[in-house]
């Protein structure tokens, strides 16, 4: 696998997460190819330097969202099939979250409905201009 | 393989209570991480489950076993402070925990000096705070035990040498044996620590794995117009354990359903609400200061 994986362990984001989403991440972005192996549990979790069980929860949990799949003896690897629907649907589940935050922070800060509208109109322009 | 439960363990010293009524169950392979301030009787807890202190009340089981002398056989310790013999050598103290101990691995021992840098031909009164420190590291690290009690382990070291140190505590906890330490550096506890404890004065605070206590404590945030709002009950919620008030500003400690709170919050008239993650070190300092130590703060009970 490439050395993608970083972990701050001093932010308030539990490990795991930042390890699930990484690997997410990395295979919707496709820098992560299905059937890549992963490294195993203890190599990974010597590499960053963290407890084996929380490298542990992150694989129960991507192989639960059908992102990898563990091979008893031979090792976690990225799934053939699936891997990227659901690594993709994963990344649509962060850019919605980061926009509900943002909506309602611009709520709390007293925009009205049509001011946010404006906002994300020119935000649209900006990042998807070939589908005015 | 050893899994350790400690039953309302009470130590007294005269009067004093050091540590009181203070239970805990550490899971074999387990990495587990004792937090508190000083005085808190952290060392006083280790010394309970090596033997080397009389408990007052409670007790300490190893797999449902009390400690005979057989299984300090399975138990290294580092002490907080040196246990090395000032006069003799590095390399006659790796002789002497050879004979000691039946599975004391010798060439082991001067690997770990080795990635130490100590040089095992030195007298113990040569060395630095760290170097002791390392010396007794990499003598527990040798001995194949399946218990790791570690009294700050990483006190006086260097950068690169504390990593040595939290990389030799992950592969043991890979070998599935347990490891128990202490330290004041709350970074190294993060990393290498699944769950920890916090005690304070003698007692159990808080307890949990690190990577749940992130997800589900946070801090609330929002500001109101003028400093005689009401929360409209929200201080009431069980998942709110602490209020802080200064001026406009409500902070709120909140263990779980942030989300949930943080919408409160904007229904009762605050702007700006925000979700705050907390680190371990943020956990920490609210887990052992009091809810009444500033002026600025009203505890619970009394806001709302």
């Amino acid at each position: 696998m490439p050395a993608v994986l970083t972990v701050d362990a001093r932010s308030g984001v539990p490990i795991y997460l930042q390890i699930i989403e990484q690997v997410k991440r990395s295979v919707a972005l496709g820098i992560l190819q299905a059937g890549e192996q992963l490294p195993t549990v203890k190599q990974l979790a010597l590499d960053l330097t963290i407890n084996p069980n929380t490298v542990a929860r992150a694989y129960r949990d991507l192989e639960r969202d059908s992102v990898i799949e563990t091979a008893p003896g031979r090792g976690s690897f990225v799934r053939a099939e699936g891997a990227l629907d659901s690594a993709r649907s994963a990344a649509s589940d962060v850019a919605r979250d980061a926009l509900a935050l943002a909506l309602r922070e611009a709520k709390s800060v007293g925009l009205s409905r049509s001011d946010v509208a404006e906002l994300i109109d020119t935000a649209l322009d900006r990042w998807f201009p070939e589908e005015r | 393989m050893s899994t350790i439960q400690i039953s309302n363990l009470r130590k007294t010293y005269g009067a004093f209570a050091a540590v009181d009524d203070f239970s805990l169950h550490i899971p074999a392979g387990a990495v587990f991480g004792l937090l508190g301030p000083n005085g808190a009787g952290k060392t006083t807890v280790f010394k309970c489950m090596l033997g080397l202190a009389h408990m007052a009340g409670g007790e300490i089981l190893y797999d449902g076993k009390p400690l005979v002398p057989q299984t300090f056989e399975h138990i290294a310790y580092v002490p907080e402070r040196s246990a090395l013999y000032e006069w003799m050598t590095v390399a006659e103290h790796v002789e002497m925990n050879r004979r000691a101990y039946s599975k004391f691995d010798s060439k082991r021992a001067f690997e770990l000096l080795g990635h130490f840098s100590i040089e095992p031909r030195k007298r113990c009164r040569a060395l630095s705070k760290g170097m002791r420190t390392a010396v007794m590291v990499a003598l527990a690290f040798a001995r194949n035990a399946d218990v790791m009690i570690l009294d700050e382990p990483t006190s006086g070291l260097d950068p690169v040498n504390q990593r040595q140190v939290l990389s030799l505590i992950i592969n043991e906890a890979a070998r599935g044996n347990s490891v128990i330490f202490s330290s004041h550096q709350i970074g190294q506890v993060e990393r290498a620590a699944e769950s920890i404890a916090v005690m304070d004065r003698g007692r159990l605070v808080l307890e949990g794995t690190v990577d749940d206590l992130k997800a589900d404590r946070k801090i609330v945030e929002g500001i109101f117009p003028d400093a005689s709002y009401s929360l409209n009950g929200i201080a009431a919620d069980p998942h709110v354990a602490r209020v802080d008030r200064s001026e406009r500003i409500a902070r709120l400690l909140v263990l779980a359903d942030a989300g949930e709170i943080a919408q409160r919050l904007t229904d009762a008239g605050a702007t700006g609400v925000r979700v705050l993650d907390l680190n371990l070190e943020d956990i920490f300092l609210y887990a052992v200061s009091p809810a009444d130590a500033t002026a600025d703060v009203v505890a619970k009970a009394g806001s709302s």
